[in-house]
């Protein structure tokens, strides 16, 4: 008796001390006032129509009016015409030299820039590169885009670099920048391409800029973050010798942070060529344009005659900058006027030969002996196959069984019970603050009239990430235990982590046909890479100290898995569900295109028929819907300084 | 007697929330750093410290981790801005200085010497070394000669065109030092610069600056918590506790007559006769006594006179400028080392 009452009042503090079933207690609360409150207001499965907020009209004829003044509003002819006929005219000016260079100069002066800044292999690749885009009969989109991206590239580091510096050295600037800059970084992609068409119409203006906009945030991030990671110890030392502020900038914060720099100047050349592919759909020609016309078409082979000369620029771009960045590769010190010199020679000895276009008798035409294949594919493969069934079996079962399922699953819940679940998720892994934000933002998406296509979205990111996690967190785990597997694997990561996210839809649709499936397919496909590598990475980071007092106390490697390692790596696997997350969202959106439906379809939908309004709304909506799933993914922040 | 090159005086630095109130307060200097952290949320670094630097000795600075020694140092410059006190170089107000100036003492007249060498990590050895003179607009050729200089002095030819990355600790460091030698300072600052280096290297790059120091005669202000290389390279030693000074002298006097039990417990594995001289252990000589024998300096240690003692076999005259000042013998040096002998008075 004695025992009881003395350990009952300690059990029952004991139970609220902890914080997860204190905090699903008050959420249980708030629900059980709130939630009858709410039924019976707006009793609805769906969002109840009195709490939308109908967008179309006004939006509808914002845009017609900006459509309308374009052409005699002060605000278009004197600022957004002058940055567009700016950008027109550096883009073609940069076309026109590429094209003037010929294809021989071209790819010997970008061959003599790879040698200079990351050795003679990466430049005998970078030659075998564009050899190939001409090979494929692609010579012109590729300047195309090659033209598209020097100019948002630049624009980009310009913008990103002066952003970085003000945030770098203001705090003030600093506490402002970050969370949008944080939460830019996490919007897909499809989401900047509405806005920047609203004002500046379909065309290469518009592409330049939804690049700039998407590529901007690594750099300004990256250069807040060097700046504010100087070693202090440096720092203190310039000052005592009586550095002015401009010295200190100049002599010893901008150096010391040029890896950051350069990584920066990395991702945003990777996140501006992935835009500059995905923003075909806003009249940006080049490559992207070649593809999204054959995906259109379901012409697989001519997809992958451009998708090749896309993933080839993006290994060669991000080798070339990540070895500039490293400061690693054999880099030549001497001699490099005469490569220059001979770079050149190769440049006006293509001219005076008349060469400056690829030959057209050098293409070799892949699209049909491709083409075939998928039929075959098709004819063989897509069903019927004995005992594993086909391809196309797989993605009809797959819609069947969990798409369907998971997609009416979620429409069929009453509304407040959503919001309930994500603040409920959002609280326990992270602040209030992330679950309110994450709340507020799945609200938004009802007001703003599209919870139905939202949560079909919802239903497959949850499908496509529920398959990568249990993909990627196999795969990392395997890579963390046996050193052989990891180095057969890194190289393939490597190379899947720079493909443009537009490049997955080839393959997928070859594979599957168009539908939800393959959408889902190429996301889980695309965040695969990511999620493997920060398993793997965290798995290794563990304390080997822990690791190895496990293993003196003789626990097997299940038990020092289970007990030690993936308890330590907490931290890393949450942040893979958080990437994991982010990435598949911005896949299923861009599946709109390959028949994924939804709000991407919604908004590739908008920009085909001109119907702004429909487009607007969609791309806030996904704009909401990214804002939610990483909130409610995002660890708590105090816990990470004080990690750290 | 010239005046001092740095005079410091009442000065405090105090870190936290409205700091200027505490030393202001009577009642909240009274109160142990505990206390005043409870109280105001503010740390007292550095608590109404006077002294002031003579020109050409080196001055140690001494205490444990957290002492407000380093702070301290920084407020000589105003790394650290102070929260009251005077600072004055050469009877210069350095707290008055407006921007310009500072620049100009940070330039010029105090040069400083880090713990973690700060050096730029993308610059050659000898960019670092003019790093100080480019600051101050010297001509590319012109600092590079100079550096060359400094670099040949600190034992560093053949390394000028390695960078910080690829030199050892003890080579850095001479880095450091050539560093803040090359642009000629008045006064070289040294904040713990020898902690991260190994015992050898260490004892390597005291020697190094006591060789700097004789052959240049440059005041030096060194920080340090080690109580070995304080007494090894310090003409006067400042103890440091919790932001005072306990005790302010000579080596001799700081192992001699400690003002405490905190210092006598922190000079207690001393070894005495090394830093006592022979005047601690000196009785008054005899007639007989004063005449003839072996005789040694004033300012020879115990432990050199214990020698020559020994071989001596009897007491040994303590000569200065050919006149005796006394005799020492076994008895008396035996106190010494004992830490028995009676307090005598240090001339």
């Amino acid at each position: 008796m004695a025992t009881v009452t003395a350990s009952a009042p300690r059990a029952l503090p004991a139970v609220l001390k902890n914080r997860v079933i204190a905090k699903l207690a008050l959420l249980a609360l708030a629900a059980a006032i709130l939630v009858p409150l709410a039924n019976a207001r707006w009793a609805s499965g769906s969002w109840p129509d009195a709490l939308t907020v109908d967008l179309t009209q006004p939006l509808t004829s914002a845009s017609d009016w900006i459509i309308d003044n374009r052409d005699s509003h002060p605000l278009f002819l004197y600022f957004f015409g002058h940055i567009s006929n700016g950008v027109v005219l550096s883009v073609r000016a940069v076309y026109l030299a590429l094209l003037t260079i010929g294809w021989a100069g071209v790819t010997a002066l970008g061959a003599f820039l790879a040698w200079r800044v990351a050795g003679v292999r990466l430049a005998l690749g970078t030659a075998a590169a564009f050899l190939a885009c001409g090979l494929l009969g692609m010579w012109v989109p590729t300047m195309q885009t090659l033209a598209l991206m020097v100019v948002a590239v630049l624009a980009s580091v310009v913008v990103g670099a002066l952003l970085g510096l003000a945030a770098g050295l203001s705090d003030r600037m600093d506490r402002a920048l970050r969370p949008v800059l944080d939460t830019m970084q996490v919007l897909p992609a499809f989401a900047y391409l509405l806005p920047v068409v609203l004002v500046f119409g379909i065309g290469v203006p518009a592409a330049v800029l939804a690049t700039v906009v998407y590529a901007a945030p690594p750099m300004a991030r990256l250069t807040a973050l060097g700046l504010r990671g100087a070693d202090k110890g440096v720092l203190e030392a310039v000052e005592s010798l009586g550095a002015t502020s401009r010295q200190r900038l100049l002599t010893a914060r901008i150096p010391l942070a040029r890896k950051e720099l350069l990584l920066g100047l990395n991702q945003t050349i990777m996140m501006a060529l992935s835009m500059a592919v995905i923003a075909s759909v806003i009249g940006a020609g080049g490559l992207g344009d070649r593809v999204y016309q054959a995906l259109a078409s379901v012409d697989v082979g001519a997809a992958l005659a451009a998708g090749i000369p896309i993933v080839l620029l993006a290994v060669v771009l991000d080798r070339v900058t990540a070895a500039a960045g490293s400061g690693t590769g054999d880099r030549p010190r001497a001699g490099w006027p005469y490569a220059l010199a001979a770079a050149a020679a190769v440049a006006v000895a293509g001219r005076l030969l008349g060469r400056t276009e690829w030959p057209d008798a050098w293409n070799v035409n892949i699209a049909e002996p491709v083409n075939r294949a998928v039929d075959w594919m098709t004819a063989h493969l897509y069903s019927g196959v004995p005992v594993i069934g086909g391809t196309a079996d797989w993605a009809g079962h797959f819609t069947t069984w969990v798409l369907d399922p998971l997609r009416d699953g979620l429409q069929w819940l009453p509304w407040w019970s959503v919001l309930l679940i994500v603040a409920a998720l959002a609280w326990l892994i992270g602040t209030w603050r992330t679950a309110l934000t994450a709340v507020l933002a799945m609200a938004a998406i009802g007001v703003l009239g599209v919870w139905e296509p939202s949560l079909d979205t919802l239903s497959q990111v949850l499908a496509a990430v529920a398959v990568t996690l249990v993909l990627g967190f196999a795969t990392g785990i395997a890579a963390a235990r046996s050193e052989r597997f990891e180095r057969a694997l890194r190289p393939v990561l490597d190379v899947f982590q720079t493909m443009p996210q537009f490049v997955y839809l080839i393959p997928v649709v070859a594979l599957f046909g168009v539908g939800r499936a393959p959408a889902v397919a190429a996301a889980v496909v695309y965040a695969l890479p990511a999620v493997v590598r920060i398993t793997a990475q965290g798995l290794r980071q563990v304390d080997p100290a822990a690791l190895e007092s496990a293993r003196s106390l003789g626990a097997t490697s299940g038990q020092q898995l289970r007990q030690v390692q993936l308890p330590l790596a907490r931290r890393s696997l949450l942040l893979a569900v958080n990437q994991g997350v982010v990435l598949v969202l911005a896949v299923v959106i861009i599946g709109g295109l390959v028949g994924g439906g939804a709000l991407g379809y919604d908004v590739v939908f908008g920009l085909a028929q001109g119907d702004l309004a429909t487009g607007l709304v969609a791309g806030a909506a996904i704009v909401c819907l990214g804002l939610m799933l990483d909130r409610v993914t995002q660890p708590t922040e105090r816990r990470t300084k004080k990690g750290a | 007697m010239s005046t001092p090159v740095f005079s410091v005086d009442g000065l405090w630095k105090v870190f936290g929330p409205k700091a200027d109130r505490v030393p202001a307060d009577p009642e909240l200097t009274a109160l142990p750093a505990a206390e005043l952290r409870t109280r105001t949320g503010c740390t007292a670094a550095v608590r109404d410290v006077s002294f002031g630097v003579r020109k050409g000795e080196v001055f140690v600075v001494m205490g444990l981790s957290g002492s407000g020694k380093s702070t301290l140092v920084r407020c000589l410059t105003r790394l650290i801005e102070p929260t009251a006190g005077t600072i004055a170089i050469d009877g210069e107000d350095v707290r008055a200085m407006d921007k310009a100036r500072l620049r100009e003492l940070r330039r010029h007249r105090a040069a400083m010497v880090f713990q973690h060498f700060g050096l730029l990590p993308h610059r050659t050895v000898l960019d670092n070394v003019a790093y100080g003179l480019e600051i101050q607009g010297v001509g590319r050729a012109e600092r590079r000669e100079k550096a060359a200089e400094v670099v040949a002095k600190v034992g560093l030819t053949g390394l000028e065109q390695r960078r910080p990355g690829q030199l050892s600790g003890g080579q850095q460091q001479r880095v450091g030092l050539a560093r803040a030698l090359a642009v000629d300072p008045e006064v070289l600052l040294f904040d713990e610069p020898f902690s991260a280096l190994d015992p050898l290297i260490r004892r390597e790059m005291q020697e190094e600056v006591v060789r700097l120091h004789r052959d240049e005669g440059r005041t030096m202000v060194f920080i340090t918590h080690d109580l070995n290389e304080a007494l090894k390279l310090g003409d006067r030693i400042a103890l440091m506790r919790d932001g005072r000074i306990v005790q302010l002298g000579t080596p001799e006097e700081i192992v001699g007559s400690p003002a405490d039990d905190y210092v006598r417990e922190f000079v207690r594995d001393v070894p005495r006769e090394q830093v006592m001289t022979v005047r601690t252990a000196m009785r008054p000589a005899s007639a007989e006594e004063a005449g003839a024998g072996p005789a040694v300096a004033p300012a020879a240690t115990v432990s050199e006179a214990i020698e020559a003692v020994a071989r001596n076999g009897g007491p040994v005259r303590v000569v200065d400028a050919g006149r005796c000042l006394g005799v020492v013998d076994s008895e008396g040096l035996l106190g010494v080392v004992a830490g028995t002998a009676p307090r005598k008075e240090v001339a």
